[in-house]
């Protein structure tokens, strides 16, 4: 069949098709749309880039959390490389634990290598749905491949039958150089690379990959689970050849792209969902993207509702229990313990382990009750790492802290351990994952509120600023009831100044003293160690401790005691001997208060002192800290009945605050008022619903008008369109008709940038306003 | 808003057959066609000029302009008159901007538009007028 397409059928230098009905780029290795693609923009433009011949094209490590979906961006770069016409060929290979052999892998690769290179040649997409046999490919080379893949294929051949082991293994990996020889460069991405030591075979095929790419000056991608991906590649060698690699590290998605990904998984999945399951689901699944898609699919087959706290709920305990997430850690712990008893056994150590006051059990009690050679032990234990289900040193195990998994370890012991029946274990982990939702919400609101202590205190870096700053007292004397402009004014030229260290590690209170997290959140309090020297000495060694207390009003004298007594505790139990405390209240301390700390030599500010420290010593994270939403307002208005008039008046305030001039505020408000009355008349929009969104920036206004519905394009036929004379629309249209659709002309006129923005639904039209004093 | 500004007419014996129409506060389609109406009335009572004052128009939209745009187009196939008046400084922008100031005249208050009537009555009828 496939020899009925070879190659001189086809034209050489002409795509076949590479696009769909709708001059989308076809999907080619990708499972989910490039659009439907949430974050990694990044990776993604790193990897793709690499395709490009003659740039840097150098090796790239992806060191990837479990299921942070490391796989689908490989595959996405793949599909952007193969539609990159010119560039290097991309080739995709998983290493599977279905191979069994090294040799088997090393064969599969050399395929897969083919065909790939064969299929991106040819320019068709379609050759990927169906891999041809070894020898059909020659048949479908180009003519000037054809050379070298009959070279290889010949070289193969008469290796495969042979005893050389290692030999076999090297013709296979050297493929990717046997064509760049012949000027056919590749980028060859190999996925899942730390399944490469579950193969049987005497060759160490994690370290002749390393060994065949490194020694290659083709781009290569390795990516793996990152906690043995590096071992699996350097093996027992001590000097690196990775070190001229780079390091793409992927982590779990961040609320923001995981509130996305929810929303266009729930909308393809044609799942209902509100925007309060939305955020918890982020939170409990903890921005893991498999989870995410997981439980939407489960959702999509249940009926299709993400409605409420319960929903969601209901199918995470069904997930647990019998779903594609229980499959997930049931394969992973079958891996690392075959044996069903042994899997018990640990089932019963990690539960225990975890239940324990300081979350971790002796090393040694898990040898003796798994009943483990050491060798096996540390095979065990190294599953447990790989994957992050825990972590252990030669003294201790400590369970992996994700809260799925947690929640599995729960109800798997409870049913294989404790064999309490199923029906109880479903009924109390709904109960509970239910009564823990609003805690889980809570826990997530205050940690977006906390202050940032732990990065603030990294980013001293031996700066000085204003003694008033970290004296509440003195503040208060100095610039209560004084304007914003006359503080930084009065801060600039205070004279009296402190010196800040040098801080070289800083991390949570909890970190350093666990108790700790019951008495205050995480983010709130602070162990920050540094030197407040030029010279790095026991002398200057120091430890600021710092802490946010609670409290809405000016906090008293018993209050900062316990604080001050609290942390000289800590640094007592940690033996740290030069100490500073810092302590911050949303409205400082009364003079009480002042005084014991005064006395304790201790620092103090309110969040007001805070937020003028971070704006001095990082204006980054003040940046970070008050962009998000301080200067953002949103509306909704009905369409109709002139309710572009409430835009306008609202918009007219925001700019007002902004200083615009007042013809600069008549123009925005035209703009405004346009944009609404395109939204209105062209959207049909379902909802009927206009969605304002006005960002204040220090030099501009943005402005986002957006509806749902038809979408109105920038370039529909009322952009641009000339304004006719007076006389021409009656006369061509016996109406006004012939003389409307300027609305955009106007905002492209009034506004100083305008642009639609992306979206599923409808319209986004965002305009900005340049201020000009 | 709208209250205010309902059109008044005058009657065509008035001595200078010139209508004053009222424009509202919000120059918008609905506002437009009344403006609109009132001038159709106007020139239908036997006017030959008419006066929009646009004192109490803050804002104006794409829609409303396009409407005066026919207001003018019928004035203009009447062969009567039309001045805007007290058009504010934003206004008279928009206007340039959408075209509609070369085709009508622009007068300070009513008393300037009264005055440019009184000018285009003393000249010479332009060929084709």
């Amino acid at each position: 069949m496939l020899l009925s397409r070879p190659w001189h059928s086809t034209c050489p230098t002409m795509p076949i098709r590479t696009t769909n009905k709708n001059d989308q780029p076809r999907r080619v290795l990708a499972r989910v749309a490039p659009e439907d693609f949430v974050g990694r923009a990044d990776a993604l433009q790193q990897l793709s880039a690499l395709s490009t011949v003659g740039a840097n094209r150098r090796g790239v490590l992806l060191l990837a959390a479990p299921t942070v979906g490391a796989t689908e961006l490989l595959r996405q770069a793949y599909d952007a490389m193969f539609h990159q016409r010119g560039g290097a060929s991309p080739v995709y290979f998983a290493f599977s634990r279905s191979d069994h052999t090294t040799t088997g892998a090393a064969r599969r690769f050399l395929h897969t290598f083919l065909w790939h290179v064969v299929a991106h040649r040819r320019a068709d997409a379609t050759l990927i749905d169906a891999p041809p046999a070894l020898h059909d490919l020659l048949e479908l080379a180009a003519p000037s491949d054809y050379e070298w893949i009959e070279r290889l294929i010949q070289s193969y051949e008469r290796a495969r039958g042979g005893s050389d082991e290692r030999g076999f293994v090297r013709l296979c990996l050297s493929a990717p150089q046997h064509a760049a020889t012949r000027g056919s460069h590749t980028v060859v991405m190999l996925d899942d690379v730390h399944l490469a030591t579950q193969l049987k075979g005497e060759v160490a095929l994690g370290e002749e990959v390393a060994q065949a790419f490194t020694d290659s000056d083709e781009a290569f991608v390795l990516s793996g689970l990152r906690r043995s991906l590096l071992g699996v590649l350097q093996g027992a060698s001590e000097v690196s050849r990775l070190n001229g690699t780079r390091k793409i590290h992927l982590e779990r998605l961040d609320d923001a792209e995981a509130r996305t990904l929810l929303e266009r998984v729930a909308r393809n999945q044609q799942v209902v969902l509100t925007d309060e399951s939305r955020d918890l689901l982020v939170q409990q699944l903890e921005g893991n993207p498999f989870f995410i898609t997981t439980l939407v699919q489960a959702a999509q087959n249940d009926g299709g509702s993400l409605a409420s706290y319960l929903d969601c709920q209901r199918l995470y305990v069904d997930e647990l229990l019998g779903g594609r997430i229980n499959r997930r850690f049931k394969a992973v712990l079958e891996e690392i313990a075959p044996a069903a008893a042994a899997r018990r056994t640990l089932l019963r150590l990690l539960r225990e382990s975890e239940s324990n006051p300081a979350g971790k059990s002796p090393a040694e009690a898990w040898r003796k009750r798994l009943e483990l050679d050491a060798e096996s032990l540390a095979r065990v234990m190294a599953g447990l790492h790989v994957h992050e289900l825990g972590t252990f040193d030669t003294t201790y195990v400590e369970v992996g802290a994700n809260l799925v998994w947690r929640d599995y370890l729960h109800a798997s012991y409870r049913l294989q351990v404790s064999a309490d029946p199923r029906a109880l274990v479903v009924a109390d982990t709904l109960v509970e994952a239910l009564k823990r939702a609003p805690q889980t919400m809570e826990r997530h609101y205050r940690r977006a509120s906390a202050l940032q202590l732990r990065q603030l205190l990294g980013r001293f870096d031996s700066q000085r600023v204003p003694a008033s700053l970290l004296h509440h007292d003195r503040f208060a004397r100095m610039y209560k009831g004084v304007g914003a402009d006359e503080v930084l004014i009065g801060l600039d030229t205070e004279t009296d100044l402190i010196r800040l260290p040098q801080i070289v590690h800083a991390a949570s209170c909890a970190a350093f003293h666990p108790p700790m997290q019951l008495i205050c959140d995480e983010e709130r309090c602070a162990v920050a160690h540094g030197f407040d020297a030029a010279s790095y000495s026991d002398t200057s060694e120091v430890v600021w401790l710092a802490a946010e207390l609670e409290s809405k009003l000016e906090v008293g004298r018993a209050l900062t005691e316990v604080w001050c007594d609290r942390l000289a505790q800590l640094a007592h139990s940690c033996g740290f001997t030069r100490t500073r405390l810092l302590l911050v209240s949303t409205e400082g301390f009364s003079a009480e208060a002042c005084e014991l700390l005064n006395e304790r030599e201790a620092f103090s500010a309110s969040h007001q002192q805070l937020e003028l420290l971070t704006a001095r010593v990082s204006p980054a994270l003040s940046a970070q800290r008050l962009g998000a939403g301080r200067d953002e307002f949103e509306m909704v208005i009905p369409m109709g009945d002139d309710t572009e008039l409430i835009a306008a008046h609202t918009v007219e305030q925001i700019a007002r605050r902004l200083d615009f001039q007042p013809e600069a505020i008549n123009q925005i408000k035209t703009a405004l008022v346009e944009a609404c009355i395109n939204a209105a008349e062209h959207s049909l929009s379902p909802d009927r619903k206009i969605y304002q969104r006005f960002r204040v920036e220090s030099d501009k206004l943005v402005v986002t008008v957006s509806s749902r519905g038809v979408a109105v394009s920038a370039s529909a036929s009322q952009n641009g369109e000339a304004i006719p004379e007076p006389g021409q629309g009656s006369q061509a249209n016996g109406s006004a008709k012939g003389r409307r659709g300027w609305g955009l002309k106007l905002i492209r006129t009034l506004m100083d940038e305008v642009e639609f923005e992306r979206v599923d639904d409808g319209t986004r039209l965002r305009m900005t306003k340049y201020l000009r004093k | 808003m709208r209250e205010e500004t309902l059109a008044t007419r005058a009657q065509p014996e008035d001595a200078r057959g010139v209508a004053i129409v009222y424009a509202e506060n919000y120059l918008n389609k609905l506002s437009g066609e009344r403006i609109e109406r009132e001038c159709r009335n106007g020139l239908e009572d036997g006017c030959h000029a008419l006066v929009i004052n646009f004192k109490q128009t803050t804002i104006v939209n794409s829609i409303g302009v396009s409407i005066l745009l026919g207001v003018i187009d019928a004035v203009e196939r009447r062969g009567a008159r039309l001045v805007f008046a007290n058009v504010n400084h934003h206004t008279i922008k928009l206007f340039d901007l959408l075209g509609l100031s070369r085709h009508v005249a622009l007068a300070e208050n009513v008393e300037a538009a009264f005055a440019i009537l009184e000018d285009f009555d003393a000249a010479p009828t332009p060929h084709g007028h």
